[in-house]
Parts: C-alpha cells; structure tokens; sequence
C-alpha cells in the first residue's frame, strides 16, 4: 500500500515543480467552462424550458461536468505509450511492482489535483455568477451518481491504457488519441447533454463507452432518469468496463510479446 | 549456478522501408521484413560471485542477452535460468533479487531529488526502515553523494546521476546484477571511480555481476572472467589472461636506444611498428620473442628493453576480424 502512497505523493510533487503550467491548464478549463456556461445563458434569454432542460438543470449541468470531467478523465496513462515507444518501460518491468498499480496511482494524484481545483473554481463562479443550481437531495440519487462516477473513471482507464498500449506495435500513438479525444470531446456529453441530439444520434452515443464518462453521471444526479434507464445504464456501462478490461489484459501480454524494449 | 543460458536464441522482424515519401507510403501497403538475429545460439553458465565482462561491438547481442536475463525479453527458443527462475516470468520474488541498470535509461524520477525514488524502490523492495538506512549509508559513502541526495535529478550532472541510478538499483542489494554499458558517456576519471565501486561492491557482498561495456578499461579493470559475442555468437568464454595466450600470435619489444640505428637494420629483427629515435617498438611473432631479444641486445646499443603483451583491444580486434 505504501508503494502506492509513495507514487501518489511523487506525482503530486511532480505538479508542484510545474506549478504554472498546471495553474494555467487550470484557466483553459475555466475559460472553456464560461464560454459553454454562456452560451446556454444566452440561449436560455427568453425560454424557461430548451430541449427538456430548465435553465437550472442546463447550467447544473455544465458547472457539474467541470467537476466530473477531472474525477473520470483525469490521467495520466497517455505516458504510458511514451514508456513504450522509448524503452523506459523497461524500469518499471524489471521491479517486483504492479504496473497497473502505478498508473492508477499516478492517476489518482491527477485526479485529486484537478478535481480539488475543479471544486474550488465551482465555488467562485457559483458566487460570481449565482445561477439558479439544482441540488440533488435524494440520498439514492447521490449513490447512484458516485457509483457512476467511478464506473465511469474504470472505463475511461482502460479505455485510455489501450490506446496507449499501441505503442507496442506502432510508435505513432498520437494520431489514434487525437481523433478519441475528438470523439469524446463530442460524445462525452461534455459540452452540451446528449439527449438534444436527434434519435439515431443518441443512439450511437448511447452505444458508445464515451456516453459513461461524462454525460450518464451528470444525468443520474440530475435526477432526469427513470429506474430503467439507470439500471440499463449501468448494465451497458458495465458490460463496456468489462470488455476493455478483458482486451487491456489481452493486449497488454502480447504487447509484452511483442515489446522489444528498444531504445537500447 | 547462479545464471544459466542454454541455446538462447533471439530473433527480431524488423521493417524495411526504403528511402524517400514514396518509400513511406510503399510501406504502408506493403511491407518487407528481414529477420535480425540479435543473439544466435549462446550458452554459458555463470557462478555466484562472479564478475563476467560481455564484452562486444554495438549491436553484437549484449543488451539482447541482459534483456533475456533480466525478464525483458521473451526469447525466440532456448533456456534461460536465473536463481531458478525463469526470467520472463517476472515473479516477484526473481525481481526482488536482481537488478538491471542501463546506461542510457533512467528510473530516477526526473523532476524530484533522488531520495524520492530510493523511497519508491524501499517500499517497492519492502526494505525495513533499518535495513534501508544502513544500506543507503554504505552506498552513499561509497559513490560520495551525499550532498546530492536532495537535489533534483535533473539538475545532476550525468555521471552524478549515473551515481543515484546505481544507488536506486542496489538499494535492496540484489544477488544479481545485470549492468549494461554502467560508464557509457563518463568521462575518465568518472569511469575510474564507476569501476572503482563496482569492484567494492563485487566484494563486499559477493554479488554476481554481469557486465557489458565497449570500454576494454573496465573489463580488463574488473573482470577476470570475459564473454566476447558479436554478430549474436559467442567468439571466447573464459580468463581474460588466456585470452592474450590463445589469439595473441605476438609480442611486443619496446626498447630505447643509446645511439641512432637505422629502421631498416631494426626491420631485420621484426616488424618495426614505431620508430621515434631514441624509442622503437617492434612486433615479433609470440615463439621467436625471446631470440629476438637477444638479438637486439647483442646487435645494438640497447639502453632498455621491455617485452610485452600486446594491447588487449587489439587483440579483440584480431577476434572481430578474424571471425567475420
């Protein structure tokens, strides 16, 4: 256990030594916050009621998935692929430690990190801007909303080492990552809630892993699904973790295979 | 038996892309492979406490066969045998016991002082408190970084980082360590004192070592024992002494002269190899050194006369040479 607290306490100081650089990725994410929190304000001017949403749920909605984005999406793994392609794996093979084990860790300091900032700048704007919030109350609700949260981060785990681990086999893993992150930007529910897309639409997205990182919790505590809806949320978002994981077990030992530990 | 290679062999596909755009998108839809045999059949057998030097050109099979060793590499065919394990099974308790430094790798974590990773290593290793300092202490004083061990990595220079890499590696005084080219990158006086601890800690806990480099100074320096691959086979196994025996056909006469001769009457006694009055070496075949000596001695005003062993990198040219 301590190996892991030690991993998590490394990275953290990692951050301190990049304090800027991790203040001003900080910023990005608010300013990329007020430019969609701005845009349902304006859209809202007027309406009391857009695609089902209140203007409550709606900017609930976008402040919240500020603070989810960091919990599920939080990683580190995309270094993962830099281990390979430059050899460095080799360092973390030759030790009697869990690889896995390592990068959770590492993701957890992110993931810490992030979220605490992520729940401070919530704090700000609701003060700054006072918008009308909706606070879940429903102890059950809250439940089922970290149950997805954490659903949410497994699946975003393995689904991220996967992409990494083509490494293996090709050194450009940039590309790959690029047009998921494209995907997901789009797909995660991230700037706007996926059920304003049209019904083939949703339906794709329903199918997708991306639908449970972001959208699926923030519904859940929202309180905007049916008992059903939930239950066939978690089996699909279930049925997904699982299969990436089978498949991030699989390509990881014939990645190991396949691993000439180049670089020298 | 503390290493036990047998038949190892490895085998790469590598991808050939010939030149140019138009090579790149060949390549993408058809793509040739050639097989590179990195290790090609090798075997030897490695006793506890011994200090084996692997010695070679680049690309001979070296890192290949520490990598097999360590648990890096799966190997094409063949048996490899470390303490009783299986290196690519990776068992926790194989790793526990080696250690594998590189180089030109780093497990430092870069932008945190060293101490920090020697931490991650002692609850890696499950080290006691005790044990932990004692063997910190000990290596510290050895390598003389103490007033290091607070600095970031990255602000070390590269042969005190090359300290902290081998401090972050022993830490749990493994029974077997695999170095691979451990002075590579030093400059000499670095090398001597990177050499200088290897030895100390050969002896002070009898640990097997195996370790490769391109620079003949550290395994004439450390290694009774040496290892010569190239080309993925194994050219000599044994004594570094007997090494000079079985491929130096030479010897080598240095003398210093009283009074100028000229080269061609020197010629006469053997192959005149420099000349630069009043110093002159001559090479002569390894039976007819001694007559030759005499020769000299009687023929020309020698005011000395030293006859020697020809330089050990020259003689592993020779086996390079003679072999391809």
């Amino acid at each position: 256990m301590n190996v892991y607290l030690q991993i998590i306490k490394g990275t953290i100081d990692e951050y301190a030594t990049y304090r800027l650089s991790f203040i001003l990725w900080r910023v990005r994410l608010v300013v990329q916050l007020l430019v969609v929190y701005f845009m349902w304000w304006a859209l809202f001017s007027g309406h009391n009621n857009l695609f089902g949403y209140s203007q409550g749920a709606m900017l609930t909605y976008v402040l919240f998935s500020s603070f989810v984005r960091p919990f599920v999406m939080g990683t580190r793994t995309q270094e993962v692929a830099e281990y390979i392609r430059s050899g460095s794996l080799s360092n973390y093979l030759v030790r009697p430690m869990n690889f896995l084990g390592f990068c959770a860790s590492r993701d957890v300091a992110d993931k810490l990190l992030n979220v605490l900032f992520a729940v401070f700048e919530i704090v700000v704007l609701y003060f700054l801007l006072r918008p009308q919030l909706f606070i879940q109350t429903d102890i059950v609700m809250i439940l089922f909303f970290f149950a997805a949260l954490v659903m949410g981060m497994i699946l975003f785990f393995y689904f991220s080492l996967l992409i990494s681990y083509m490494g293996f086999w090709t050194p450009d893993v940039w590309a790959p990552r690029f047009l998921s992150f494209v995907f997901a930007e789009f797909f995660t529910g991230a700037l706007f809630p996926l059920d304003i897309l049209s019904g083939p639409l949703y339906l794709i997205a329903k199918s997708l892993p991306f639908f449970y990182f972001i959208y699926f919790p923030l519904k859940v505590y929202l309180g905007q699904l049916t008992p059903i809806e939930i239950l066939q949320g978690f089996s699909i978002g279930f049925v997904w973790t699982a299969g990436l994981w089978w498949l991030a077990v699989i390509v990881w030992n014939r990645g190991l295979r396949a691993y000439t530990a180049e670089g020298k | 038996m503390v290493i036990s290679l047998s038949h190892l062999k490895k085998y790469y596909q590598v991808h050939e892309k010939e030149p140019g755009f138009m090579g790149s998108v060949r390549s993408l839809f058809h793509r040739k492979y050639q097989t590179v045999k990195a290790v090609d059949d090798i075997s030897f057998d490695i006793d506890e406490g011994e200090l084996v030097g692997f010695i070679g050109p680049n690309g001979a099979g070296k890192t290949t066969t520490l990598k097999c060793l360590s648990g890096l590499l799966y190997p094409t065919s063949g048996t490899v045998s470390v303490l009783g394990f299986t290196p690519f099974d990776r068992k926790n308790n194989y790793l526990k016991q080696i250690a594998l430094v590189m180089g030109q790798k780093n497990q430092l974590w870069w932008d945190l002082p060293a101490q920090e990773t020697f931490l991650l290593n002692k609850e890696i290793y499950e080290i006691e408190d005790g044990e932990y300092k004692k063997t910190l202490q000990i290596l510290v004083e050895l390598l003389d970084v103490e007033a290091l061990l607070k600095v970031q990595v990255r602000k070390l220079s590269l042969g005190e980082r090359m300290k902290m890499e081998l401090i972050a590696a022993l830490i749990h005084s493994p029974k077997v360590l695999f170095l691979d080219e451990p002075t590579i990158g030093l400059d000499v006086v670095m090398q001597k004192n990177m050499r200088d601890f290897i030895k100390q800690y050969n002896e002070l806990k009898k640990s097997t070592i195996l370790l490769t480099s391109h620079y003949m100074e550290d395994v004439k320096q450390l290694a009774g024992r040496v290892i010569i691959i190239d080309h993925g086979k194994i050219l000599y196994d044994g004594k570094l002494d007997s090494l000079v025996k079985k491929f130096a056909k030479h010897k080598v006469l240095s003398i210093v002269l009283d009074e100028y001769v000229a080269p061609d009457k020197l010629e006469a006694v053997g192959e005149l190899v420099s000349y630069n009055f009043p110093k002159a070496v001559i090479r002569v075949p390894r039976s007819a050194s001694n007559v030759a000596a005499a020769q000299l001695l009687q023929k020309f005003p020698v005011d000395d006369l030293n006859i020697e062993e020809p330089d050990i990198e020259d003689i592993i040219r020779d086996v390079f040479t003679q072999k391809k």
